[in-house]
């Protein structure tokens, strides 16, 4: 059973293996075809492979063509000092249309930079998208081939101050609207990127007041003052380890409480939980990482009568705290309210 | 002969052929098939079809009727199979090279999509990633990209859904459009049970599969209407106001990023924001994390609301029961 399972697992891969081969070899094809003399070494680079990989490939395309496989019909490929030549293959010499996959990541990613005001690029990338949607049959006068991303970008204003300080590297000094402490905190940060996530455009870089590196959301800054201050490049900076698993990250507290069945799908797709247990009566209970007290007090609080049993009993103090606070400057509006 | 080599001769062999060819001539004519019996040759040919349209080329069955000859036989269009030409300015594609480099998170597919698109050496350098941009739109959600084909091909589809509160139904919609709001996509499209627009969310989408018939997309679909900004703008409740009030210590919220909405001074330095309101629920959720330095002045109900909805939590009730 177990061998099984391996040898299907084999066969599964083999073909993952000759999927991604014959993808690269029919977008390599074209581009070889219309760039006559293009060294082995630049197709390496450009379709991701090795130099003898990109050999064999050729090497083998050798060996194809069209029925009666003789030298007419045999795609005729040479290559002279390092220089390739494809010929007798007109019908692989524009590639392959773009698959849905392909297309939503290209537009997805050109919407969203799009969004964001001041970059200088935005004019082009239109046009370029305008253009795209044109060949994947988008609806007339549908932008983004039914695609849209709504983006809240943030303040204009921010972003331009941002943009400078990252470009000439300064250091900023912000006045934050933290969510996990609930009020606004004055930081220094030295930039090291903007980056689009979630929908919202955020500040990543190396927080002096916790000496760690953070993302601020980019629409609870107050204010933005580019320093004198050299903000030098970060050591590593992976812009791919900005997924939702980040933001996890963040608080080393933990939040234990129940949810009711009612609430239990839109809370779990919601918040990022470490752990879920299916209880007798249908409610679950739910490990959360918390940033802090305040910040777990608010998830209860959104929870209302639908949440119970919640440790740590610092974190029911806050939500205490919290509730009366709410309660109280809701309850001193009048009941006929002006105007 | 190896596999490979099979597949490049058959997409060569059915891209130039005039009219489709049988199974018979494919076994016969094509290299890579010849040698084998023609059971084996049905398995090998149905294993490399799947192949095939599984990485999106199109090969297509025809009737051999018009041709004078029985049973089917297969094609790939030439319409169908070719990218056609952009003619993407040098700067355009530049600047669609930035935008497949500051994507974040998996997005293979924008990379080589943009590798189709750049085919002139005259275009993008392969300059490094500038590291100040990054871009996360989170591409990988699974329905996506067969959602995006139903759209563009306007194929209704059927799928299982479970909603906010858990409650599971059968569904057939046709996609009008997907957006992408705060990390989810949402699908748009006229539910076929009530005939209306209706909004899913694709991570509790499952069981996907798209069904027959086409459809149109009305000329005065409003599909990023159907999906807010903001999380209370949109959700289960037709959309009415609310007027909401922030304290001094957080009315520049309200000053840079509700600008677009009516406002007017308050009392004490406060600012009342006349906000549409399409989701109590994510409305009370959101004045909850403001911790009482925003507060919902009118409709009343909503303000008691949110007193009604805190109230087990508020000390006298924590200490006894809590």
């Amino acid at each position: 059973m177990e061998a099984t399972r391996r040898g299907e697992l084999a066969l599964t891969q083999e073909a993952g293996r000759l999927e991604r081969r014959l993808r690269r070899i029919l977008l390599m094809l074209p581009y070889a075809i219309r760039n006559p003399g293009v060294t082995v070494g630049e197709l390496a680079q450009r379709f991701d492979a090795s130099s003898e990989k990109v050999v064999e490939d050729l090497q083998l395309v050798f060996l194809c063509g069209l029925p009666g496989y003789g030298p007419g019909d045999l795609i005729d490929v040479a290559i002279i000092e390092d220089r390739v030549f494809v010929d007798m293959a007109d019908y692989f010499a524009a590639p392959l249309r773009l698959t849905p996959e392909e297309a939503v990541a290209l537009y997805a990613g050109g919407e969203a930079l799009v969004a964001l005001p001041g970059m200088e690029e935005a004019d082009a990338l239109k046009r370029a998208l305008a253009k795209l949607g044109d060949v994947l049959g988008a609806q007339e006068g549908a932008d983004g081939g039914g695609i849209e991303m709504r983006i809240l970008p943030g303040p204009a204003a921010h972003l331009a101050r941002l943009r400078d300080a990252l470009s000439r590297r300064r250091r900023v000094a912000i006045e934050y609207m933290s969510a996990s402490r609930g009020e606004l905190t004055a930081r220094e940060v030295d930039p090291w990127a903007l980056i689009v996530a979630w929908g919202r455009s955020y500040l990543v870089g190396l927080d002096h007041l916790s000496g760690e590196e953070r993302m601020f959301r980019t629409d609870r800054v107050k204010s933005v003052t580019v320093t004198d201050a050299d903000a030098p490049a970060p050591d590593r900076f992976e812009p791919q380890r900005y997924t939702r698993a980040f933001l996890d990250r963040e608080g080393e507290r933990s939040l234990e409480l129940e949810i009711s069945p009612g609430v239990a799908r839109w809370f779990l797709d919601y918040y990022p939980v470490r752990s879920v247990i299916e209880l007798d009566d249908g409610w679950r209970r739910v490990e959360m990482t918390a940033s802090s007290d305040h910040w777990a007090a608010t998830v209860l609080l959104r929870l209302g009568v639908e949440a119970r049993a919640a440790q740590p009993t610092t974190a029911v103090e806050a939500a205490a705290r919290l509730a009366d606070a709410i309660a109280v400057a809701h309850e001193a509006v009048p009941e006929a309210a002006p105007r | 002969m190896a596999r490979i080599e099979r597949l490049i001769n058959l997409v060569a062999a059915l891209l130039e052929t005039r009219r489709p060819l049988s199974a018979e001539e494919i076994r016969t004519r094509i290299a890579g098939y010849g040698q084998e019996s023609k059971e084996a040759f049905r398995r090998s040919f149905e294993r490399d079809k799947q192949a095939l349209r599984e990485m999106g080329v199109p090969v297509e069955t025809r009737s051999l009727e018009p041709y004078g000859e029985e049973g089917e036989g297969y094609l790939i269009p030439k319409d169908r199979y070719y990218l056609p030409d952009l003619d993407l300015e040098p700067d355009e594609l530049a600047a669609l090279r930035i935008a497949v480099d500051t994507l974040l998170g998996p997005g293979e597919g924008a990379g080589t999509g943009l590798l189709k698109l750049s085919m002139g050496t005259e275009g993008p350098g392969l300059g490094a990633p500038r590291p100040i941009a990054g871009a996360n739109v989170a591409v990988e959600d699974p329905h996506l990209s067969s959602l995006y084909e139903a759209l563009t091909a306007r194929t209704p589809v059927a799928f299982r859904y479970e909603d906010a509160r858990g409650r599971v139904s059968q569904r057939r919609v046709e996609p009008w459009g997907l957006v992408h709001r705060a990390g989810h996509w949402y699908l748009v499209g006229r539910d076929g049970a009530s005939g209306e627009r209706r909004t899913f969310k694709l991570v509790r989408i499952s069981e996907l599969t798209s069904s027959d018939g086409s459809y149109e997309i009305p000329a005065d679909a409003d599909v990023s209407g159907a999906v807010g900004g903001e999380a209370w703008e949109f959700g289960g409740s037709e959309v009415g106001r609310a007027t909401v009030r922030f304290a001094p210590e957080a009315r520049w919220w309200a000053e840079q990023n509700l600008s677009h909405l009516p406002a007017a001074e308050a009392s004490s330095g406060a600012l009342d924001v006349d906000m549409p309101v399409g989701n109590d629920a994510a409305l009370l959720g959101w004045v909850i994390g403001w911790g009482g330095s925003v507060v919902i002045v009118s409709p009343p109900e909503l303000r008691r609301a949110l007193v009604d909805h805190v109230a087990p939590w508020r000390p006298r009730v924590a200490e006894s029961s809590r």
